[in-house]
């Protein structure tokens, strides 16, 4: 989360917005967010839906995976990648897609 | 007869293994390249002026919270040894500058070693020819008997706060070799980058 937050600037100029997602209540996401400096949406999705739609609920397990997913404009998944997130390849990524047309 | 047949069966099958190994593993190139000035070229991207022999190099294999550095172990057994490295991404995310990056990254800094940090020394410098920030701590953990030393220092690569830092590792009772922190304060004040950062093209 720190190397998005430290990308913040990028992802605005490439039109891009960041939202983390953790299968930890909000108090508990609130302290965590607030230690590291993290200004961008964390969201609680304390039931796990948002996992299994995005099929990175381990069974049995009660947290997430780590997944990246970017999404574009029109509501289409465009990038997909486990584990710990390739931050430059994120960027070349959302600087190609803006330079498509802004889609994302 | 039969016997020493099959030792030269078993000797045949060890040299073909070794020699399978030695074809299948490829050779990898090495990131960097020396200079006639004895600066090291790294990955056409840095230079600097590498230690004297004896400092093991540091490459993490895939991510990691250094991008290069060198070690030594130390006379005095565990935990002696000092190691020094190059980040370009230290601790610490929000702040633009170095006295609020310095707050943050000492929050996570040698985290898991769980110090109480004293501020030895901070000053401003001169680092990779602009502004910086040094900042000297001491560490020191009562329970395990142990202490650390280590400097900090914060520059600038563009818009991005970069780091570098040596850590010192003694018995409670050991002493510090100053010597190391003279051959760190030569590699960071050698330091040069040789072209933009992947972020300055973006």
């Amino acid at each position: 989360m720190e190397g998005h937050q430290r990308n913040l600037y990028l992802y605005e100029r490439f039109n891009a917005r960041v939202v983390g997602v953790s299968r930890d209540d909000v108090t508990t996401l609130k302290y965590w967010g607030d230690g590291l400096g993290v200004t961008f949406p964390l969201l609680s999705n304390v039931t796990g839906f948002l996992g299994t739609y995005f099929q990175i609920q381990p069974e049995g397990k009660p947290i997430f995976g780590r997944r990246t997913v970017i999404i574009d404009k029109t509501g289409i998944i465009r990038y997909v990648r486990d584990g710990s997130p390739e931050f430059k390849d994120i960027l070349l990524f959302l600087k190609k897609l803006n330079q498509e047309g802004g889609k994302q | 007869m039969k016997e020493k047949g099959l030792m030269i069966l078993c000797a045949a099958l060890v040299v073909i293994w070794v020699s399978g190994c030695a074809t299948m593993e490829p050779k990898k190139p090495v990131p960097y390249k020396l200079t006639s000035q004895g600066t090291v070229i790294w990955e056409d991207e840095f230079e600097f002026m590498p230690p004297p022999p004896g400092w093991k190099l540091l490459r993490p294999e895939e991510g990691g919270d250094i991008n290069f550095g060198f070690m030594r172990s130390d006379l005095g057994g565990f935990p002696s040894t000092t190691t020094f490295a190059y980040d370009e991404e230290p601790f610490g995310c929000t702040a633009a500058s170095f006295e609020g990056r310095e707050k943050e990254f000492f929050k996570r800094f040698l985290f898991n070693a769980i110090l109480n940090f004293q501020v030895l020394d901070r000053k401003e410098v001169q680092v990779v020819g602009g502004e910086g920030l040094q900042v000297d701590v001491e560490g020191k953990d009562p329970v395990r008997g142990e202490k650390v030393r280590a400097r900090v220092i914060f520059g600038k690569r563009g818009d991005r706060i970069i780091g570098f830092y040596i850590t010192q590792w003694r018995p409670m009772d050991g002493t510090y070799d100053t010597a190391a922190f003279d051959i760190f304060d030569k590699f960071v004040k050698s330091f040069k980058f040789l072209k933009k950062s992947f972020y300055e093209t973006l």
